[in-house]
This record gives C-alpha cells, structure tokens and sequence, in this order.
C-alpha cells in the first residue's frame, strides 16, 4: 500500500496535458473529417422512411430510421452467400427510380463494381445465419438514426404517420453512407452543415 | 473502517501493557499520511468532478439548438484542453486530488467530444467502438500522468465497454476480436493499477473477466466450457495458495486478489457445472465437488485471507441447500424440507466453529516463528 511513495512522475505534467490533450483532439478531428468528407465529395440518394422514437442516454432523443433497402430480398442476391454462420457485410447496388427515389436492384455478399448511374452501399458488419429456404436479409447502414433537438422527435413521428419522410444521403466510393438532409413531403426539415 | 479498528486495537494494547503509548501514536500518524487514506473531502471531489462530467454528458445530449454545432465541437475541444492544462498546472503546484479531479473532467469532455460527434453525424451501430475509442483516450490520459483517478476511470470504461456490447448484439457473430477485446482490456487495466499504483481498482479488472466468462458460458453453453472454467479456477487457485508452489509468492505479494478471484473462478466453473449436471447421481456428485472445493479453499487460504473464507462458507451453504433441496425437499414435503434446512444449517454452524477454531490455533502456533 505503501508504493505510491515510491512513484514518481515520468512525464513532466506539462508534455503529459498537450499530448493527452492533443491526441484526443486528433482523434475527435479525425472523426468529424470522416464524415464530413463523405458529405462533401459523396454522391446523393434519396431514400424513403419509417421512423419510431427512442431515446439513447449519452447523444440525446434520436429518430430510429428504417428504409426500403434495410430488408433485402433473396432474388436480389446474386454471387455465392456463406455457407456457414459468418460475420458478413452486404453490397447494395442502389438505381434511381422514377419517382426519384432510390432502390436496390442488386445485393452481393462480394464487393460491387460500380456501373452506370448506379450507387453501391456497403451494409455495416452483421451476424449472418444460412438458412435452407432463402429468405430476406434484414442489414443496417449505419444510417439508422436521426439525432433531434430534445423534444422534437414529435415532427419527424407525425410525418412517419403520414408517410412523408425522405431521407437524403450521401455514398462514398468505398460504400460509406452518411444523412445529409430529412424531408418531410419533399421539403427540408433538417440539413446538414459539413460540420 | 480500518482506521477505527487500528486504534480500537492499539488502545486495547496500551492498556495492557504491550504497546508503548508513543509508537502507537506514532503508528497512527503514520497510517494518516498515506496518500491512499480516506479522507472526506477528497473523495467529495471526486463525487463533484463525477458530477461535473454527467452535466457535460448531459449537455451534449440535450442538443441544445442555442449554440451552433461548430460552437459545441469547439467548446468541448476547448474543456479538453482546458481541463488537461488545469491538470498540469495543479500536479505541478502538489494539488494532487484537483488534479486528479481536473482529469477525470478531461475525459468527461472527451467522452462528450465522441458521443457529440455521433450525435452530430447521426452515427448509428458503432456504440462499441464509440466505448473502445473513450477507454484509449482514459488510458493515455492515466499513462501520461500516471495518474491512479484515471486508472479507475479507465476500468470503469472497460466496463461500460463490456456493457455496449452486450447491450448492442452480445458477442453472437460478433468478430473474434470483439470478444477477446474483454479481457485484454482487462489487462490494460491491471497494467494501469501496477504502474499508477491504484491497488483497489485492480477488482474493476478482476470482477470483468469474471463476468465476462459467466457471460460467455450463457451466451454458449457446454459441459466442456464449464469443466475448463472449473479446471482453470482450480489450478490458478492451487497455483497461488499451495504452499511449495513456485507462484505463491508472488500472489501473496498482489494481496488477497489472486487467490480471491482464482477460487470464485473455480467456484464460478462448478456452479455451472452443476447447472450442466442431469440426474441424481450426477448432481450429488458435483454437488460434493463443489463441497470439497470450497472446504479445500477455506483451508488452503481461509487463515490469511478473510475474503476466501467468507466466499468459501457461503458456497458450501448454499450447495447443501441447493443438495438438500434437489434430493430430499421433494420427497418429505415442504415441513420436512425446512426440519432438513434446519439440521443442515446447524451442521454447517458445527463444520465453521471447527474450522474457525482450527484456524486460530493453526495462527498461534505460527505466531511465534
């Protein structure tokens, strides 16, 4: 119990403050420039919404967003699909439709090349069970939350209710997805700033 | 606690004639200049910094549209720098509990950076690595100031590590690493307590890799899982108590940890063993193992090691019940079962005033060596 007297700094508290201090701000700005990259040079999809509101202790109120493309049906599989239970990620090929809304025309347990006009978003890793008969795949994008002002979550549910949310993101080259601005009837309710 | 019964004791000692008045004071004084004694209103300031940094928590998550968002993220980097530069000013003016105070606060706003950039970024499924990213910053924090605050503050976050990813999806088709990443923190944290000399927080570490294999025996459930958890506990028990045992030294040395957590692994291995056990014959039989095993750790560790003990005498009672309970509760009907409570707990008063009594003697006639 005694050994506290025998420690001694090593580190004078100054250099300790500025690296400590300096490696965390490097680590929150190396953070916002992820995101914040994609948002700058990625390319726009528009999704649809079903939103519900939970609440996460440490970031606040946030609206729980579900899309078209988070359920995967077995005939847009094409490739080989594990065989046994793995950790797995998913490629989407997303192609804009008529009503200028995206959706997935092809999914693949191997990278996609991207071809035309189509945008490919990679799914966040996942559990994968095979199953005999093929069934959907239910994948998340890392885009699943909506983050609001405490309180407000009430707007986004109403227009979930009226099935009026649009939400719009922006890809990546290596598939990264990132919310860029929530609509309600095709009007912005919130965009967002690069940072 | 300790304090009261030293000079409960010493005063008992002066009385009798054993102890000169002088040293005992002088004992005493000793005692309060320890740097890990309590006192009140160090650990006020920490309960204050604690607070602080839940207000900061807060704050972030109110979202509060008053302050733009680039306004936030340079306030909190402002509080990192801040609080950390405040650290270093009072370690070098020997204000040793405000400094400790400051950083917690440091990696309060730290945290508050990571959650207010998930927030910012709406950044969904990666709560884990959110965690994992904390707990580093908390590390080099208690690496660079070698700090004991910040080593308990980094086994917290191990633990609040373990507690995202159960709460996001378990270790179930979770990457490998995700679930050795558990116990390594663990080490780093146990590394943190050697370096900073943070004795008490080494428990954070011990009591994570406990719950971390209970986890993974739920999460996966084997015979062959709770034998190796039985064997293990088992052999780092022996390992550390046997006398001869090339290890015992170096366990006596950690404190009554080794052999504390070493026998509730074993324990832990055997409680499972007897979930995993069918049919009468089978559960008395591990029922007398589990029996045996804690007699064998009351009487290998109980003389020294008052936790040991304590943990001993509540498995042996609780598996007579548990044995009790299976074998005979069912055939003599709920009064018979508590006449067989009875006589089992008056038996097992009989085995510990035996035991206790063996221990003393066993104490004084090593006392004069």
């Amino acid at each position: 119990m005694t050994k506290s007297e025998q420690k001694s700094r090593w580190l004078n508290p100054l250099l300790a403050a500025l690296l400590v201090a300096g490696v965390q701000t490097a680590a929150l700005g190396y953070m916002i420039e992820g995101r914040a990259s994609i948002l700058r040079s990625g390319r726009d999809v528009l999704l649809k919404t079903v939103p519900v509101d939970p609440r996460d202790l440490l970031r606040g109120d946030y609206v729980i967003l579900n899309y078209d493309i988070s359920r995967l049906q077995p005939e847009l599989f094409k490739g080989d699909t594990p065989r046994e239970q793995e950790q797995a990620q998913v490629y989407v090929r997303l192609e804009k439709q008529l009503d200028g809304f995206w959706a997935a025309t092809e999914a693949s347990f191997q990278p996609l090349a991207s071809a035309g006009d189509s945008v490919v978003l990679r799914s966040l890793p996942f559990a994968y069970y095979p199953s005999s008969s093929s069934s959907s795949v239910d994948v998340e994008y890392g885009i699943e939350r909506f983050y609001v002002p405490e309180g407000e979550g009430r707007t986004l549910e109403e227009a979930r209710n009226a099935q009026a949310l649009s939400v719009n993101i922006r890809v990546d080259a290596k598939g990264k997805a990132q919310i860029r601005e929530i609509a309600v009837n095709g009007s912005p309710v919130y965009e967002e700033p690069l940072y | 606690m300790y304090r009261a019964r030293l000079e409960r004791d010493f005063k008992h000692w002066v009385d009798k004639g054993l102890l000169q008045e002088n040293a005992a004071r002088a004992m005493l004084a000793e005692y309060d200049g320890r740097e890990s004694t309590f006192r009140a209103g160090r650990v006020l300031l920490i309960l204050a910094a604690l607070l602080l940094s839940a207000s900061i928590l807060l704050l972030v998550a109110a979202n509060w549209e008053a302050l733009p968002r680039l306004a936030r993220v340079a306030g909190i980097i402002a509080l990192v720098w801040g609080f950390h530069f405040a650290a270093a000013w009072l370690t070098q003016t020997g204000r040793t509990t405000l400094a400790a105070a400051a950083l917690v606060l440091g990696a309060a706003a730290f945290g508050g950076g990571i959650a207010l950039i998930g927030q910012m970024y709406h950044l969904s499924g990666d709560a884990a690595d959110a965690a994992l990213l904390w707990f580093a910053g908390a590390v080099l924090s208690a690496l660079a100031f070698r700090s004991a605050a910040m080593a308990a503050v980094a086994g917290g976050l191990a633990w609040f590590y373990f507690a995202t990813v159960l709460k996001d999806d378990g270790f179930n088709g979770a990457a490998d690493w995700r679930m050795w990443s558990v116990p390594a923190l663990a080490v780093i944290v146990v590394l943190l307590v050697r370096f900073t000399s943070a004795d008490r927080v080494r428990h954070l570490a011990y009591l994570l890799v406990l719950s971390w294999l209970a986890w993974l025996y739920l999460d996966n459930a084997s015979l062959a899982f709770s034998i190796g958890l039985a064997a293990l506990g088992l052999v780092a028990f022996l390992a550390a108590t046997l006398p001869g045992s090339p290890l015992r030294a170096l366990a006596i040395d950690a404190g009554s940890a080794p052999a504390f957590y070493s026998f509730a692994l074993a324990l832990l291995g055997f409680t499972t063993l007897q979930y995993e056990a069918e049919g009468l014959t089978t559960e008395v039989l591990t029922g007398a193992g589990t029996l045996l095993v804690a007699l064998l750790g009351i009487a290998l560790a109980g003389a020294q090691n008052g936790a040991v003990r304590y943990l001993g005498y509540v498995a042996f009672a609780g598996e007579l019940l548990y044995l009790a309970f299976e074998t005979l509760g069912s055939m003599l009907g709920t009064s018979g079962f508590f006449l067989i409570s009875g006589l089992v707990v008056a038996g097992i008063a009989w085995i510990v005033i035996r035991i206790e009594g063996h221990l003393a003697n066993a104490r004084r006639t090593e006392a004069p060596q």
